[in-house]
This record gives structure tokens, C-alpha cells and sequence, in this order.
């Protein structure tokens, strides 16, 4: 990456692969590292790394508090760790909510996925779905990793699974 | 520096308002507190405005209609926001205003009309206030952060969900006592066990209220202070911190690292420590929320909080009545009014005036007031004389 805030508006700065940031963030389009959803459409969950100090974040930033440096280079994470916490939210946000279905007399069961945060190298976490264990059976210190996932819709997202 | 006190208390009812709008909310609250003060409005000498988001009410410039519809205008009025904190930044912006000596005399409004919008999209707006890009995207709502932290501390410190549901009962308890309060509800243990999961482990009377609400305190330097008051109220210390947006950057899960950072501050402002506070309101806008803030404040050892509600220190007979006003959990939580309601029933409180919640003879009372999932804290110490 470069500290020139042109080059990241160009093609080349999604990694080659044309991404909408929006298809991971739901929201936001506009970033300084929109690399990260190209990153993870291709399978690669990435951090950026400050070129004069080393700080490494993930969530990928632009710019480093640390040294207030802008130079950074992406860094794949080897994402695994241990699980720090979780929970299984019931009641979704408007944007996740499920609507009554058109058909009188039916209805939708609501099954919501838990979520979690999984510390993984250097301090740093990943936060993702947990589409495949019983909640029950959820433990925080279980080691899980976390890989990029593509939803039907084409929105791309991540998911943490034990190993 | 100079000493600061409240002078003045206004509190309107919390619930869902469906009678009054924003600015008619501020007027029931600003008309209240200077009745309380026993002052004219032209006797203030400035303003601030404590509104949390704009996306509940529609309210771009919530303080132009404040100071519009009070007839404030043409003095000075600006509004601040600290997330859920934004009545205690109303509050600590209040006393920066006549320590600098811009002011003499202010009027601090805290207000939030909530319920303009569907609870599925409020969920949605309180949920984007973590971190929009990086958590929001897995679905998280308030109740899902604070549902994180609880699920942690139980796992490190044993803390159970009975333990959760006890603080819930005790807050209820207040509410019905609280005449302002939007729940007048006694619960039972097994109510609140059994309700519906909002979000694992929390159910619904794990999680505080969306409310329509203002509150309002007027603040005076010491020589105003004693022209107006018989029962000054002082700012005797305050504190306020921050932390990481997102929360997987945080030091720890277990406790705000922001509170424990603020409280440090207050305490060592107002030369006192956690066992000469005789009262205080804590940010319980999750039941998980009140035990963590027992822990962070000092009123027990850290991973001890469930034990001290199972032993009811925190009950008004208790060693550390907290939240006998029924907290964020009964009272409501306006996100804007909640910093400066706090300040008000501890006012009540050192003044004697709390009616049938009131604790016995307190002299220093606290308030702990926390913005998002913990990333900014505010404390403020109250004296009385």
C-alpha cells in the first residue's frame, strides 16, 4: 500500500479482484483498505503491518497510531485461537431482522447463528459467525479458526470453526 | 479551582412518550428544575444540550429546538454527545462552563426521544454505534455486546445467570418506588429467569429500556450556589476515560477498562475512595452491566459483583445502596436524560428528598455513566455540605 491516497482508489488496491467494501461492511464503501473485501473474497483473511514501527492490525488499518506512520503492507493472518467470548443474538438489528412472511397462515422460524471473537497471532482478533456448533457446546478457550466465507447473496463474510 | 453545585433538579416522566415531542420534553424538565431552584430562566447564564443520536427523533440540531422552544435564545447553547454517556458530558461540560468562568449559572438538559422509530430499528442505530464497519456486519446489537461480556465473566469468574436476574429484581423494586420510572413492576426471580433470550445469556429483564425522557439540573459557581440553594449539592470530584471501539481490542472483557480509568480520576479528585461513596447510580443498562460496575467502582473485589447483589449489599439497607431509583433497567434509559437523572436522584439523595427510597443520612453520593459497549466512561462524585 502506498501512502499516495490515489493509488488505493485504483483497481490494482482490491488485490485485482473488484470487491464493494459494502459487501462486507453492509454499509460503508468508502475506505482506505476496501483491499481487505477483495482479499476476502479471494480466501484470504488479511492485516496490514506498519512498514517503520511493525505494529500489525487487524482489523486492517491505514494508518498506525502507534508511530503515526501511513506506510503499511498487507499481511496474511494465520487465523486461528482460542475463543475469548460469545453470544447468539435473538432479537436482530432492523437490517438482519426477519419479516413476516407473505403467505397467511405461515410462518418463519427464526434460528439465529451465534457469534464470536477468536484471539488469534500477536494479540489480535477476529470476530465471525459460528454457523456449526451448538451453542451449548460453545466454550470460551476453545481453538477455532477463522476463514473467509462467501453467502449465497454475494455478500462475503467470516466464519470461525473449532479445530 | 472554583467549587461548582447543583442548585436545581428537574425530572420528566421516562416511558413511551407518545405525547410529547423532543423539545416538549425538555420544557416539562427545564420548567421543573428551575421551580426546584427557585429561579427565572433570564437568571441563567448559558446552556448544554445532552442529546445521543438523531437518527431516534429526526432531530438534526436537537439543541436549536431546545433553546427555541424554552425561549433561551439569544444566550449560549451547544449540544454534546457521549453515546449513552451524553448526559454526564452534558453534565462535565456544564462544570468546565463556570470553572473557565464563562458562566456563572447553566443549565444542563440531557433528552432522547427514542420511540419516533420501530424497536427493531432502534436495536439497529444502537447497534451501528459499536463499530459500524468492523462488528456491525455480524449482526451485533447492545444487548449482543454486553451479552459478550457477560458470557465472559461468567466463564472466569463463576457469576450466574441467578445472579444476573437478581439485579434486575432489585431494580424493579425501585421502579415502582420512582414516580418518574417507566416500569412499575415488581418481578420475580423466576420471571426473569424465564423470559425470552434477547441475546445469549441475556434475557429480557437482563436489558434496560428504550425511553422517552429529559431531565435537567441547573449548576452554580459557589457564591451563585449559596444566593439560590439552602441545599447546594457540590461537584466534588470528576473523572472520565476512554477505551477501544471495537471491543476485541480491549485489555479486558471482564470490566470497562474506562470506568476503572475514570473512577481512578474521580476518586482522587474528590479525595475520597470506593468505601466512603454512601450511594450511587450505575450504568445499568444490562444487569451484567451493574456487577461489572461494582467491580470496576471498587465496591467489591473484581469477579465478587454477583455475590454482593446474592447478599443484597446493594439494596438501600445494604452497605452500597446502588440504583435505588430503579436504574436504566426500570427507570428507562433516554440515552441523552440518563447521565443527568443520575445526577438527580443522588441529589435527591444528599438532600434528604427521596422519599420512600430514600438510604439513610448519605454524604457522598457517585454516578457512573458508560457510552457504548464501554468506550467512555464518566464519573462524577457529589458532596453534600
Amino acid at each position: 500500500m502506498s501512502a499516495d491516497p490515489a493509488r488505493w482508489h485504483s483497481s490494482t488496491s482490491s488485490g485485482g479482484n473488484r470487491m464493494e467494501f459494502k459487501n462486507f461492511s453492509l454499509y460503508i464503501n468508502q475506505t482506505k483498505v476496501n483491499r481487505f473485501a477483495g482479499e476476502l473474497a479471494a480466501g484470504k483473511l488479511m492485516s496490514t503491518l506498519c512498514k517503520k514501527c511493525g505494529r500489525q492490525y487487524y482489523p486492517p488499518q491505514a494508518d498506525c497510531p502507534s508511530c503515526m506512520g501511513s506506510e503499511m503492507e498487507w499481511k496474511e493472518l494465520k487465523a486461528e485461537g482460542g475463543l475469548v467470548t460469545f453470544t447468539r443474538i435473538h432479537v436482530p438489528p432492523e437490517h438482519f431482522a426477519v419479516r413476516q412472511p407473505l403467505m397467511p397462515f405461515s410462518s418463519v422460524q427464526f434460528e439465529p447463528c451465534p457469534i464470536g471473537l477468536i484471539r488469534v497471532e500477536k494479540g489480535l482478533t477476529i470476530m465471525g459467525w459460528i454457523p456449526k456448533v451448538d451453542i451449548k457446546k460453545i466454550r470460551i478457550g476453545m481453538k477455532m479458526k477463522a476463514s473467509p466465507f462467501t453467502l449465497p447473496d454475494g455478500k462475503i463474510t467470516i466464519v470461525l470453526e473449532p479445530i | 479551582m472554583k467549587k461548582v453545585a447543583i442548585v436545581g433538579i428537574g425530572h420528566g416522566k421516562f416511558g413511551i412518550r407518545s405525547d410529547a415531542c423532543l423539545r416538549e420534553l425538555v420544557f416539562e424538565a427545564v420548567k421543573a428544575c428551575l421551580e426546584d431552584a427557585g429561579i427565572a430562566l433570564k437568571e441563567v447564564d448559558s446552556m448544554v444540550t445532552g442529546v445521543a443520536g438523531d437518527e431516534f427523533s429526526f432531530g438534526i440540531q436537537p439543541s436549536a429546538q431546545v433553546h427555541d422552544y424554552i425561549g433561551f435564545y439569544p444566550k449560549p447553547n451547544f449540544r454534546v454527545e457521549g453515546a449513552c454517556a451524553t448526559g454526564s458530558v452534558a453534565l462535565r461540560t456544564g462544570w468546565m462552563n463556570i470553572v473557565s468562568g464563562l458562566a456563572d449559572v447553566v443549565l444542563v438538559v440531557g433528552v432522547e426521544k427514542m420511540t419516533e422509530v420501530p424497536t427493531s430499528m432502534a436495536t439497529e442505530i444502537m447497534g451501528r454505534a459499536g463499530d459500524s464497519i468492523w462488528e456491525y456486519p455480524f449482526g451485533t446489537t447492545f444487548p449482543g455486546y454486553y451479552a459478550m461480556i457477560a458470557n465472559a465473566h461468567m466463564a472466569e469468574y463463576g457469576t450466574t445467570e441467578e445472579q444476573l436476574a437478581m439485579v434486575a429484581v432489585k431494580n424493579h423494586h425501585y421502579g415502582c418506588l420512582n414516580p418518574y420510572a417507566q416500569m412499575q413492576k415488581e418481578i420475580t426471580l423466576d420471571k426473569a429467569l424465564t423470559s425470552f433470550i434477547v441475546a445469549h445469556p441475556l434475557k429480557l429483564f437482563d436489558c434496560s429500556l428504550i425511553t422517552d425522557g429529559a431531565a435537567a439540573v441547573l449548576l452554580a459557581s459557589e457564591e451563585k450556589a449559596r444566593a439560590i440553594s439552602k441545599k447546594p449539592v457540590w461537584v466534588a470530584g470528576l473523572g472520565c476515560a476512554t477505551d477501544a471501539m471495537r471491543m476485541g481490542d480491549r485489555k479486558s472483557l471482564t470490566s470497562l477498562q474506562a470506568s476503572l480509568e475514570a473512577a481512578r480520576t474521580a476518586y482522587k479528585m474528590a479525595g475520597v475512595g470506593p468505601s466512603d461513596i454512601d450511594i450511587a447510580t450505575v450504568h445499568d443498562c444490562f444487569t451484567i452491566a451493574e456487577i461489572v460496575a461494582y467491580e470496576d467502582l471498587g465496591f467489591c473485589e473484581k469477579g465478587e459483583g454477583g455475590k454482593l447483589i446474592e447478599a443484597k449489599e446493594t439494596y438501600a439497607e445494604g452497605r452500597i445502596p446502588v440504583n435505588v431509583d430503579g436504574g436504566l433497567k426500570s427507570k428507562g434509559h433516554p440515552l441523552g436524560a440518563t447521565g443527568v437523572s443520575m445526577a438527580i436522584e443522588i441529589t435527591k439523595q444528599l438532600r434528604g428528598e427521596a422519599g420512600p427510597r430514600q438510604v439513610k443520612e448519605p454524604e457522598i453520593g457517585l454516578t457512573h455513566n458508560v457510552g457504548g459497549s464501554g468506550q467512555v466512561a464518566l464519573i462524577h462524585i457529589f458532596r453534600r455540605e
